[in-house]
């Protein structure tokens, strides 16, 4: 029995057949149930396990369509449309949803009819029934209210009019019907009806092209999936030819007997249609996977997606049938080790225009052709204003500037002495600055402008080791918050 | 330094016995025999190598077969002491003492690509680093990568890899890129991954692509790897800059490091203080005396840098001492602050 928290008592919200033979009913007080009975075991409900395991049943059930949804805390509508002669008819695939399911442990109900309310008041008032067109109505007359989908208060209003049944609300007057309990009402009734069309949301966006291979014999191997992934990949191919197109993003999706689902999905830096590439691929993210991926009893459905397709362009080659580009072969690479190691593995500056140094570079990562921050402007757009001595910039730069204790200056605003960091004393023997940088103030106002100023020197220690040191801060600042030195980078 | 050449002589001997093991004809090269490699602080004694002392020293690989095998470095010493410079396909280590020489490690290794670079245009450059060090010595910036060593940020790829294991794994598919220029490598410490085996195999395929793999070694103890030559970097004082009144005191020139040849083949120690002339993209040898005489005598600023304004405005580009130039007024004493005259402020430069 399942017991879940309604306002300030602890109530049934679920319960299994025995917990009903001892007749025990939904919405019953626990304390209740307990004085009746005081051996019956109460769970806690967990409405969040419940959506995981929803939604595990709801990937499942991709193997039937691509268009699953979720309906409420209970449900999955399945838009089966033009899929059921792939399963031999509707009958024959209802049938294999259904016992796969009870071999699964589940008990469902299900409903097969042309409008998503027909179908949604069959499975849960009918059970297992197949309707046909023109048949809704002869369905949905006997049928309480509830199977209207309809709100409660509307239910209640109309019950206490003295419609009690669906077929009395049909026979009832349009308008004022319409006018008494609103348009949902009839929106509803219409959907049901197939009067007016209801579009099923999917969870998960319809890849635009897929290759399955349902497997007599489940695969457990990682090689026995990449020869499938080749496998499947070649047929992609010939898809891909046809439109002229080329995958960016392909999912791998490995449908375990007992019903989990395993969705593997990857980028590429640019559109790609090669079997033997997109099973390389597949191998390094199967590799970095291992130990996710449960193969269990077997995979029995095996499917490729790509999920996103461009425009491919056929590479020229040279006479020996050869290309030469080694744009491609980075693109590879690149595209193997985010498989491997996730999508931040690989990385390529990208000039901001800012003159803060932390983000005059933004690091994201590879992609064939880079987004443009800013619109393209000189070529040299490193060099922000043109000075005949561009400030000298660091080649490392730490990811947070490091505090460093300055005990003295020789001049309030002049370059530190001796700095400590990292608990090593470094004597400073020359310095350059300072250079002013202060704060965006597009972006972010600061309170006291003198704060987020900052004044960089460039420092050389005894030993030769070159710095980016800043004072943040000026001396006599509105705020009267003494300065803060910090390490941000090192020179060669 | 006698001992030094017969140690020498006995590595050769060994080198010509492998040689003649593995059937492959010794390579004679053109390393001088006594040239006084030593850098100026220890060169007291000439390696007093007998003068018929055959310099036989095999070269292996078919990749250093081809003419164009070796990377010269631009300073004819090194050089010959490499015996025609750092092997272009190959792994060749670059060690740093300490952690904190991190910049003129990484430096230094920049420089040797941005070589690379003058023969290789457009050719992308990896940096694979694992999350520790580019946590503890900062992540390469490409802005300050540009201005030194004309390396384009599109030119740049980063990988950083939160193990060293898969360091390892994306330098070793890096490595046998030929679409990569060159493939950084940064490491911290002596981990035991990192073992000969390992080295090896980066080491093989460099030669097969024929393309560098420089390793970066911050804070490691020398250790036995595959790598044909090891370098130590640590970094020099660098001199003021050049400007038509003379050298500008107090001002930072160029980098500089000191390189120290850990491990080659021809087997010559040698310790020399290079300098980067990021116009040039070329390097230039330091020879020792005339800089540290300018360093004992200028050790500190002559003229103060800015000072006693309240709130100057933001200058573009860096500001940097006024030379010292006999006779000029802002040279000799300084008033305090308090009484200085504003038209004797500190002048901009730059």
């Amino acid at each position: 029995m399942i017991s879940h928290r309604q306002g300030n008592a602890q109530r049934i919200s679920a319960l299994d057949e025995r917990a009903e033979a001892l007749h025990l009913k939904r919405d019953m007080g626990i304390a209740d149930a307990r004085a009746m009975h005081p051996s019956i075991d109460i769970v806690e409900a967990d409405p969040e396990a419940d959506r995981r395991l929803l939604e595990g049943l709801a990937d499942w059930c991709d193997r039937y369509t691509p268009l699953v949804a979720l309906d409420g805390a209970d449900g999955l509508f399945l838009d089966v449309t033009g899929c059921t002669h792939l399963f031999g008819g509707e009958r024959v695939m209802l049938d294999d949803i259904l016992s796969r399911f009870f071999h699964q442990g589940f008990d469902v109900r299900a409903g097969l009819a042309l409008t998503p309310g027909a179908a949604w008041a069959a499975a849960r008032f009918c059970g297992d029934r197949i309707i046909a067109g023109g048949e809704e109505e002869a369905l949905l007359a006997p049928l309480p209210l509830a199977a209207l989908r309809i709100a409660p208060e509307i239910r209640a209003s109309l019950e206490s009019v003295g419609l009690r049944t669906a077929g009395a609300v049909m026979a009832a007057p349009r308008a004022p019907l319409a006018r008494r309990f609103g348009a949902s009402l009839l929106l509803r009734l219409d959907q049901a009806l197939g009067r007016l069309d209801e579009a099923v949301s999917p969870r998960l966006p319809v890849a635009p092209l897929s290759v399955e291979r349902h497997l007599a014999e489940p695969v457990t191997l990682t090689e026995d999936i990449e020869r499938l992934v080749g496998l499947l990949a070649t047929t992609l191919k010939t898809d891909l030819e046809r439109r002229g197109e080329g995958a960016r993003s392909l999912a791998l999706l490995l449908f375990r007997v007992d019903g989990a689902v395993s969705r593997i999905a990857l980028g590429t830096s640019r559109p790609m249609r090669e079997p033997m590439l997109i099973q390389k691929l597949f191998h390094e993210r199967l590799a970095a996977l291992e130990q996710d991926i449960d193969a269990g009893y077997g995979f029995d459905l095996v499917r490729l997606s790509v999920l996103a397709a461009a425009a491919f362009d056929m590479p020229q080659t040279d006479l020996i049938g050869e290309t030469t580009d080694d744009g491609a072969d980075i693109a590879l690479f690149a595209d193997r080790i985010r498989a491997r190691l996730g999508e931040g593995a690989i990385l390529r500056p990208v000039a901001v225009e800012s003159h803060l140094p932390e983000r005059a570079v933004a690091i994201i990562p590879f992609t064939e052709a880079p987004r443009r921050t800013t619109p393209p402007k000189r070529p040299d757009r490193m060099q922000a204003p043109m000075t005949i001595f561009p400030p000298e910039r660091p080649i490392r730069l730490f990811r947070a500037p490091e505090p460093i204790e300055v005990p003295a200056t020789e001049m309030p605003e002049g370059p530190p002495l001796h700095f400590r960091w990292r608990r090593a004393l470094y004597r400073v023997t020359r310095a350059e600055g300072p250079e002013r940088i202060a704060a965006e103030w597009w972006r972010e106002a600061p309170s006291d402008a003198a704060i987020s100023t900052r004044d960089y020197f460039r420092i050389e220690d005894a030993d030769g080791r070159r710095y980016w040191l800043y004072r943040q801060g000026l001396y006599g600042g509105v705020s009267r918050i003494a300065p803060r030195w910090f390490m941000h980078g090192v020179f060669a | 330094m006698a001992m030094n050449a017969v140690a020498r002589e006995t590595v050769f001997a060994l080198r010509r016995q492998i040689a003649k093991i593995e059937g492959t004809l010794p390579e004679r090269l053109q390393a001088p025999a006594a040239a006084p490699l030593d850098a100026d602080a220890n060169a007291i004694a000439k390696p007093d190598l007998t003068p018929g002392a055959d310099l036989t020293i095999v070269r292996r690989g078919k990749a250093a077969a081809l003419p164009d095998a070796f990377l010269p470095i631009g300073v004819e010493r090194l050089d010959a002491a490499l015996s025609g410079g750092l092997p272009k396909a190959a792994l060749s280590e670059i060690h740093g003492l300490e952690t904190r020489d991190a910049g003129a490690v990484a430096g230094f290794a920049l420089s040797l690509t941005s070589l690379i670079l003058k023969q290789a245009q457009g050719l992308p450059v990896l940096w694979i680093g694992t999350t520790e060090i580019f946590r503890e010595a900062g992540f390469p910036y490409a802005g300050g990568l540009h201005a030194s060593f004309g390396i384009e940020p599109g030119q740049l790829l980063f990988s950083e890899a939160p193990r060293l294991l898969d360091a390892l794994w994306v330098a070793e598919e890096a490595a046998r890129m030929t679409a990569l220029a060159a493939v950084i490598l940064e490491i911290r410490g002596n981990p035991q991954r990192l073992d000969l085996t390992a080295t090896r195999r980066l080491h093989a395929r460099a030669i097969s692509a024929g393309r560098p793999v420089f390793l970066l070694r911050q804070a490691a103890e020398p250790e036995p790897t595959a790598a044909p030559v090891r370098l130590i970097v640590s970094p020099a004082p660098a001199v003021p800059r050049a400007t038509v009144a003379g050298p500008l005191a107090g001002s930072i020139g160029r980098p500089a490091f000191t390189i120290t040849i850990g491990k080659s083949r021809t087997a010559l120690p040698g310790q020399f203080t290079l300098e980067w002339n990021p116009d040039e993209r070329a390097f230039d040898e330091r020879r020792g005396e005339e800089k540290r005489t300018q360093r004992t005598e200028n050790p500190v600023p002559v003229v103060s840098l800015s000072r006693g304004r309240k709130d100057p405005a933001a200058a573009p580009g860096a500001v940097l001492a006024f030379p010292a130039v006999g006779g000029s007024p802002t040279a000799r004493d300084q008033p305090s602050p308090g009484q200085r005259a504003t038209h004797l402020g500190p002048r901009r430069a730059g």
